[in-house]
């Protein structure tokens, strides 16, 4: 059962519907874009699925390789192997980005087992290389004064360093220039693999230039509406969103 | 303190003063006795807890043995590179480390008072006990100078730079001890010095009475950083009553780490008499069960072009006090000004009780001043983040925690320092926060 | 630039600027003399021909303003030059409030239409009620308003007629021994409004009071109590001048408001008094759950004005809020602020203070904030901007946060700035005089601002802020 599945989702927050009957299944191996106007639920989708406790969950299941994730504290959904990379990373100031992610590797490991520092730096810095990330970044706080592309950028850092099983990533590409785009895509890719899923949460179809998906779904209204090839995503750059709209608008009329 | 244990002979010493200082100690007694205890109306003690106040029942200690003196010289090591030491035990000295004879060839002085009062007059009768606080322990004030015998007088002359700090530490250790340590830091023009003065009770469970002065001179283009560790047991009352003077150009930092005491009175003040001066004052707080800190500050400019930036960072648990009351003032004439003022609260319990107070009074209209003040609890949305790295909550809030008490740790400019700091509050209030 | 030469210049461009500054000959049927004492007191309830309750709420009030001391040990020294055995606290011409401006005294009439009263009335108001003095000569509410049960009368007629709905809350929010002068009001209050909404009953225009001082050497006490029921909401709005008299003048109000369950209560006040008044008011409201009190708080005259809104947030979920506009010019002293006191749960408060120091005028800002209890997701914020416009102006400002419990947020944020030369100096090379350029500059300080008050006072407050900058520049 490799696969991460949603299984009639259905949640609200102040008692009013977010997400209603959300289905989805990510196999591993695959790359999942999901796309969608405003306001449709995709980012309360993807912090559901981080286990935020600010959303009522009224039914529904979430499995990650078949095992429930579901009412879990957001760590233990973390060392399941699911991976949220924040359309708005939080600032944290006072903890450097080396700190943070060595306490976030050191919570994965057996009690009493240590982290070897000369081999994380090691790794650490080839990651920032290829993410043409400056070294001296490792001493900043995290995310304190960094741009949006840095921010960003560090994102991919921590998924890269944390090597989960499956990727939320939560409009990754929402105030990237071209440049930090294709740079942040790289990372992406260079991760892809038959072990690990991903779902990408997107508005705007010129992500998926970079990271080509094997599935596009789009989502309106609290559930997926439509699902296709990457040509799909294409259609709607074109289209825009109106005509999912209207399709809706007659399917449930 | 009664009357009675204020007329006793404090040492040998005294009796041999020259009459400058005789007379100097007794207009402090008269302040002391005359001066009203603190009120809760007025508006220096506002909020404070002032029924905590006393300062009666304490007495400086009269005899120390060599024995008991011999085993806080090793205790006493947060910094081992430095350019001078002293060690105080309830006010007597185990420790005197001298500075280098290329230091003293320059003209450096740093000697124990009474030492300086005996071969300097001229230089302490101008500086020693000058400068009082006007923070509201005036009367307080007075009882130091009344009874001061420990603490380092630092002179660097003009141009003289000193790359290590002078490390000093101040024991206490018999119950119901009273003492006052003295900082007095003269940087000529030019110069640069460094000072660490290092608070400590040796066992938890005595009771003890501090207040310690520190007066900081900085001329022209001096550099001055003095670092304050003020970690006495949980029974002392203390009284920090701190003040500097910047010339033209100095550049003067001002850092304290406070977790100790019962009830901590911490009065900073610094005053601007030179153009283009740059004053930096921080200070961390952590504070637990019923300790009380309450911290009086106050920039002055008195002189245009100048800069003072002040940051206050209290972090609270249990059912702790803090009180902070600041206040920035611009005279008139004063242009150009750069002033700033922010004090961060950290409440870790709802029993906690945090009371700030951030002022402002700006009498000239070319001037950048802001203040800040926040208080709240650990935001529950990094928390989140952090959780969803897949670090346990526990872990996640010391970091958070920790996190903010670094922006003031990470600005001591001496990693061992530091990394001696970061320890004494994991050890403190590790198990804690969570 | 000196006092006299900024004077001139203001004549010069606008008389307008005196536009409160003319007076009448006295002519008063009812003074209780010069000075303050129990006699003083018993004149005032005898003429108002009070319940006994009443004047031993005036007799206990009274003593206690005699035990107060002045509030020096934090307030200005210049307290002490105002001389209570002076003063003369009661004048009136002994008639009922009209309910047509026709019955007015033709000189009470001609000061009110001078100051544009009935023509605000005609034009946007749902009641107005205009004070001369120690008492309303005019006050008249819109019909369909008394038939849905609106109370709107004197405070005298209020505790007189309608006993059991307001004496509950009178003296409740502010008692008489808040401060030394919330216990002078108390002794000596006459006039002000009463004022009572029903369950549900929503105001959509606003109510008036006009505060007049004509006399010289004269206090004004009005007292004002404003209740809204469960669901209601109203505006209120309150505007004062006096004439420039050579020496001091009083003027001292309490007003309390009552927001009950989800109610709503906005209180707007323009005060433009004359620059030999001393202005000391206490202003707080009380909101239940649920219920909102907002206070809007422009001080542009005035010598010294004393004034914190506050409120308290008394049941769960309620609001307060108090946005104020402070303009002191040479020999003014504005010392607001505004407190807010939160006693239940999910309670939120907001405060923004802008305020201009104009040559030696002072702006002081003190504030409270109060979180004493173990309450949960409260929140308050308060930024407070001064703008400094001459070299030798002042600001201060003086805020106390206390915070306690879970996940509460206190933020607090001042700045302090000026108009800088540059800025002029590219307005006016658009065209614009150095002036103009200046009144721009303070207008777009306050703009935002400005926009959360109603129109018709927003209007009026930039007129008045226009003036002030006139001859500001030098």
């Amino acid at each position: 059962m490799s696969t991460l599945e949603v299984k009639n989702l259905n949640v609200s927050i102040d008692g009013q519907a977010i997400l209603k009957d959300f289905s989805l299944t990510i196999p591993k191996g695959e790359v999942h874009a999901l796309m969608g106007p405003n306001g449709t639920g995709k980012s309360t989708l993807a912090k559901v699925m981080a286990g935020h406790e600010d959303y009522t969950v009224e039914s529904g299941e979430i499995l990650l390789d078949g095992e429930s994730i579901l009412g879990q504290e957001p760590d233990e959904i973390a060392h399941a192997g699911l991976f949220l990379a924040f359309q708005y990373p939080l600032e944290i100031p006072g903890v450097s980005i080396a700190n943070f992610i060595r306490a976030a590797r050191a919570a994965r490991l057996p009690e009493g087992e240590e982290i070897n520092a000369v081999e994380f730096y090691k790794e650490l810095y080839e990651k920032m290389d290829a993410l043409k990330m400056d070294r001296k970044f490792t001493a900043r706080s995290l995310n304190e004064g960094f741009s949006g592309g840095e921010k960003k950028r560090c994102e991919i850092l921590q998924m890269s360093m944390l090597d989960p099983k499956y990727c939320v990533m939560d409009e990754t590409d929402s105030g990237l220039d071209i440049d930090a785009l294709r740079i942040v895509s790289e990372g992406v890719n260079l991760m892809r693999g038959s072990d690990r899923g991903f779902l990408v949460i997107t508005h705007y179809q010129r992500l998926l230039d970079y990271i080509v998906p094997d599935v596009v779904h789009v989502m309106f209204d609290g559930r997926i509406v439509h699902s296709g090839d990457a040509e799909l995503a294409k259609e709607l750059e074109s289209k825009g969103y109106d005509w999912v709209k209207e399709e809706f608008a007659t399917a449930t009329a | 303190m009664t009357s009675e244990t204020l007329e006793a002979p404090v040492t040998p010493s005294t009796t041999t003063e020259p009459a400058w200082l005789a007379a100097r100690r007794e207009d402090g007694k008269t302040q002391f006795e005359t001066l009203p205890a603190p009120s809760a109306r007025d508006e220096c003690w506002r909020f404070a807890s002032v029924g905590r106040l006393s300062t009666e029942g304490y007495a400086p200690s009269n005899t120390i043995s060599e024995q008991q003196l011999a085993q806080f010289e090793a205790r006493s090591n947060l910094v081992t590179e430095r350019a001078g030491s002293m060690v105080y035990v309830d006010d007597h000295s185990a420790r005197f480390e001298s500075i280098s004879e290329a230091l003293a060839e320059k003209g450096v002085i740093y000697l124990p008072i009474a030492e300086a009062v005996e071969k300097h007059p001229e230089l302490m009768k101008k500086y020693f006990l000058q400068e009082s606080t006007e923070l509201g322990s005036e009367k307080f004030f007075g009882l130091h100078a009344a009874q001061v015998r420990a603490g380092s007088i630092l002179y660097v002359p003009r141009g003289v730079e000193i790359a290590q700090p002078f490390v000093n530490y101040y024991w206490t250790s018999e119950e119901r001890v009273a003492v006052f340590p003295h900082t007095l830091i003269i940087a000529e023009d030019n110069s640069k010095a460094a000072v660490v003065d290092v608070f400590f009770s040796e066992k938890e469970e005595n009771e003890a009475l501090n207040i310690s002065v520190s007066n900081i001179h900085a001329g022209a283009n001096a550099h001055v950083f003095r670092k304050v560790v003020q970690d006495w047991n949980e029974k002392t009352v203390s009284f920090q009553l701190d003040t500097t003077v910047a010339g033209r150009n100095a550049q003067v930092k001002n850092l304290a780490v406070n977790i100790g005491a019962a009830r901590a009175r911490y009065e900073n003040q610094t005053r601007i008499e030179g153009a283009g001066a740059d004053v930096k004052m921080y200070s961390l707080t952590v504070a637990e069960e019923s300790q009380e800190f309450d911290q009086r500050t106050f920039q002055t400019h008195n002189a245009p072009n100048a800069v003072s930036d002040l940051l206050y960072k209290n972090a609270l648990l249990d059912k702790s006090r803090t009180i902070f009351s600041g206040l920035i003032k611009v005279a008139e004439g004063a242009q150009q000004t750069d002033a700033y003022q922010t004090n961060r609260n950290l409440l870790l319990d709802p029993t906690a009780d945090v009371n700030s107070m951030p002022g402002l009074e700006i009498l000239a209209n070319d001037v950048k001043c802001s203040h800040g003040a926040t208080t709240g609890n650990v935001d529950e949305a990094e928390l989140f983040y952090m959780m969803s790295r897949g670090i346990p909550k526990r872990i996640a809030m010391q970091l958070m925690v920790f996190g903010f008490f670094e922006e003031v740790i990470e600005k001591i400019e001496s990693e061992e320092l530091a990394e001696n700091l970061r320890q004494l509050i994991h050890k403190k209030f590790g198990e804690k926060i969570s | 630039m000196s006092d006299i030469d900024l004077k001139e210049q203001k004549e010069a461009i606008n008389v307008d600027t005196e536009k409160g500054n003319f007076s009448y000959p006295e002519n008063y049927e009812f003074d209780a003399g010069v000075g303050l004492d129990e006699d003083t007191v018993k004149y005032i309830s005898d003429v108002k021909n009070e319940a006994d309750w009443v004047r031993e709420f005036r007799l206990k009030a009274l003593d206690i303003f005699n035990k107060k001391p002045m509030p020096t040990n934090w307030a200005t020294e210049d307290l002490e030059n105002i001389h209570f055995d002076k003063i003369r606290y009661y004048l009136s011409k002994g008639q009922q409030p009209s309910r047509s401006w026709e019955e007015v005294p033709d000189d009470v009439k001609e000061t009110f239409e001078r100051l544009g009263i009935p023509e605000q009335e005609r034009k946007f108001l749902a009641g107005v009620e205009a004070q001369f003095d120690s008492e309303a000569a005019y006050s008249r509410m819109k019909e369909d308003l008394e038939k849905e049960g609106v109370i709107f009368v004197g405070s005298s007629e209020g505790l007189e007629k309608y006993p059991e709905i307001f004496r509950p809350y009178f003296g409740k929010v502010i008692p008489s021994s808040d401060n030394k002068f919330s216990a002078l009001n108390s002794a000596t209050f006459s006039g002000g409004s009463f004022i009572y909404v029903p369950k549900g009953v929503k105001l959509k225009q606003p109510l008036q009071a006009y505060f007049r001082i004509n006399a010289e050497n004269f206090g004004q006490f009005e007292r004002t109590l404003i209740i809204a029921d469960e669901g209601a909401e109203i505006t209120y709005m309150e505007g004062c001048t006096a004439p420039k008299f050579e020496t001091a003048t009083l003027h001292s109000a309490v007003v309390e408001l009552v927001a009950l369950k989800n109610a709503k209560i906005q209180y707007i006040t323009v005060q433009n008094w004359s620059s030999n008044v001393f202005n000391l008011v206490t202003k707080r409201g009380m909101a239940d759950e649920g219920a909102e009190v907002k206070w809007i708080d422009c001080n542009i005259g005035s010598r010294l004005t004393m004034k914190y809104p506050g409120v308290v947030l008394k049941g769960k979920g309620a609001r307060g809020e108090v946005l104020s506009i402070a303009l002191a010019n040479n020999g003014q002293h504005q010392d607001t602020g505004a407190k807010m006191m939160h006693l239940a749960d999910n309670t939120t408060s907001n405060i923004i203070s802008k305020s201009i120091s104009i040559g030696e005028g002072r702006s002081t800002y003190r504030g409270q904030v109060h979180m004493p209890k173990h309450l949960k997701n409260c929140k308050n914020n308060t930024e407070c901007d001064a703008l400094l416009i001459n070299t030798n102006s002042r600001t201060d400002t003086y805020p106390a946060i206390t915070t306690r419990g879970e996940n509460n947020t206190v933020q607090h944020e001042a700045s302090v700035s000026k108009v800088s030369a540059e800025q002029i100096f590219y307005m006016m090379q658009r065209g614009l005089s150095e002036g103009e350029a200046m009144s721009l500059a303070v207008n777009g300080f306050v703009n935002e601002l400005m926009k959360a008050f109603p129109m018709e006072y927003s209007v009026e407050l930039k007129r008045l802020i226009d003036m002030e900058m006139e001859g500001s520049v030098g």
